[in-house]
């Protein structure tokens, strides 16, 4: 019963230090907010990309020609085998050459096509190490893949992900910093209270509860905002980026909303704790007991 | 000194050997000293004499460089950082400048720390009101600081200060800004609740109210306890 009225007390305190922190609140709001949104959008859009890229790279496929005399089962089954290879379609050369003759109406001839592997990958980057695997084998005359498209596409999401990474890092140091000094103000203005709570025997976390707590719920107002403006950006923004971009793509593009979920929680994890971190560093720097 | 321990019985608080530095510099040297139970004594001494440095040693502000602290039986040098809040707990602490909050009552700042500990509504009502009348002070309870007097302000802290029962009271210059006739009333009252069975140590360089009181008067000059006197006066020579 105790610990609940202490509890109490310090969601009583910290509503008193919000309200006394006046419009500084939504200053410290309105700037975790923007960095959030900023933090959001960037993660959603390389998620997004990620999921695009994703749902690209599982459509290059390796064709493989084999040499004649060689049995494709059997080398499907030995290709199967190596990593990151999902599925392996055998195209037999009878069945290539009677849909060129049906498709193309060309002449009777012998059949001058090989049997052929049609090789699913499990990721983008798999594309270029199966492909010099594949050269090693004595039963395949040659191969072919799209070199430049999965150079390219593994480029576009190392570079998405360091971005990322490094704005994401930016901007927590920098919300880090507004929210410590807002901290600072409230802890200076609440100077008095804490020497008398620490010389009276009140427990540090009594003391330094409120804080975090406040800085807590900055991060939970900054989140929320953030969240409410990356959903709504996102529903304004999706029709227009399938039916303007992603349709004059060469390949089938889903996955775009895969990172709209995951964002919004790491958005309201991230705002929670780094309000309540910047908080609790604050408190730890500049209360002494 | 070994009398002294005999005449007054218990020691409540025990210092023993203590030296205290800060920047090799030596603030108390080879301080022993022992105060009992429900005990009054003042500490007196020019500024720099060592006076506030003591008292931070008993409130645990400060740790000495050498030597132990023992309150009730407890050597609070080896207290953990955890283990502070527990002691404090068990001392009140008046301070010069009343550390009073503007924003609350008088009955909200004698409640406070009593709210703070998380006891109930009903104990901290009738603790507050019993605080406040042994201050005098139960008719303006409704009041805020800024409208009472500066010993009506002290009453308030040392109602603050004894709210929770503590067997040590610890003063530090609880007069300096009060007229003479307000600190005389300011230490009879602390000499009444003495009077209840609480250990009062009142740090001072106020010459007339000690001389007033005839008490116990322990004389610090330069970090040395150069006189420790039941019933004596602020030897204003023997400490220029």
């Amino acid at each position: 019963m105790r610990n609940i009225r202490i509890f109490l007390r310090v969601l009583r305190e910290t509503t008193i230090g919000l309200k006394r922190s006046g419009w500084s609140n939504w200053l410290v709001i309105s700037i975790l907010a923007v960095a959030l949104t900023i933090f959001g959008g960037v993660l959603q859009t390389t998620m997004a990309i990620k999921g695009v890229v994703s749902s690209w790279g599982s459509q290059l496929e390796i064709s493989a020609y084999l040499k004649d005399g060689f049995d494709p089962q059997k080398v499907a089954r030995n290709v199967s085998q190596l990593p990151d290879v999902q599925l392996v379609e055998i195209v037999p050369k009878e069945v290539a050459w009677a849909e060129m003759q049906t498709n193309y109406k060309v002449a009777a001839l012998n059949n001058p096509l090989p049997n052929t592997l049609h090789i699913k990958l499990a990721n983008v980057q798999a594309v270029e190490k199966t492909a010099d695997k594949l050269k090693t084998f004595s039963s395949i005359e040659h191969i072919r893949f799209p070199l430049k498209v999965a150079r390219n596409l593994n480029k576009v999401r190392q570079f998405l992900e360091i971005a990322g990474f490094v704005i994401t890092g930016a901007l927590s140091a920098a919300t880090l910093v507004v929210i410590g000094n807002t901290i600072h103000l409230v802890i200076q203005s609440r100077q008095r209270e804490i020497e008398i709570l620490s010389l009276t025997g009140v427990s540090p976390w009594y003391i330094k509860g409120p804080l975090i707590l406040q800085g807590a719920s900055y991060g939970m107002g900054a989140a929320l905002i953030a969240s409410a403006f990356l959903f709504g950006l996102h529903a304004y923004m999706d029709p227009y980026i399938h039916e303007q971009l992603l349709s004059f793509l060469p390949m089938n593009s889903t996955g775009l909303d895969a990172g709209l979920l995951p964002t919004l929680v790491v958005v309201l994890t991230l705002g929670v704790a780094v309000g309540a971190g910047g908080s609790a560093w604050t408190s730890g720097r500049f209360i002494k007991i | 000194m070994k009398a002294i321990l005999e005449i007054r019985g218990i020691a409540l608080i025990r210092l023993q050997n203590i030296h205290k530095e800060y920047n090799g510099k030596p603030a108390l040297i080879d301080v022993n000293l022992h105060i009992g139970l429900g005990e009054f004594a003042f500490l007196v001494g020019p500024s720099g004499a060592g006076k506030s440095t003591l008292m931070r040693l008993l409130y645990r502000e400060e740790s000495p460089t050498r030597g132990t602290v023992t309150i009730g039986g407890v050597n609070i040098t080896r207290l953990s950082r955890s283990q502070v809040p527990l002691l404090r707990r068990r001392l009140g602490i008046v301070f010069q400048d009343f550390k009073l909050l503007p924003r609350q009552t008088v009955f909200d700042n004698v409640a406070y720390v009593l709210r703070a500990l998380g006891v109930d509504e009903i104990d901290v009502r009738r603790r507050v009101s019993s605080a406040l009348a042994i201050v005098s002070l139960e008719d303006k309870d409704n009041e805020f600081p800024e409208n009472l007097s500066g010993g009506e302000q002290q009453r308030v802290g040392i109602a603050r200060a004894i709210v929770n029962g503590p067997p040590v009271l610890l003063a530090d210059e609880p007069t300096g800004n009060l007229d003479p006739q307000t600190s005389l009333e300011i230490v009879q009252l602390l000499d009444r609740i003495s009077q209840r069975g609480t250990t009062v140590l009142i740090s001072t360089h106020d010459q007339p109210i000690v001389d007033a009181m005839r008490k116990r008067v322990i004389s610090l000059k330069n970090g040395q306890v150069i006189s420790d006197v039941n019933s004596g006066i602020y030897e204003m020579e023997a400490l220029r």
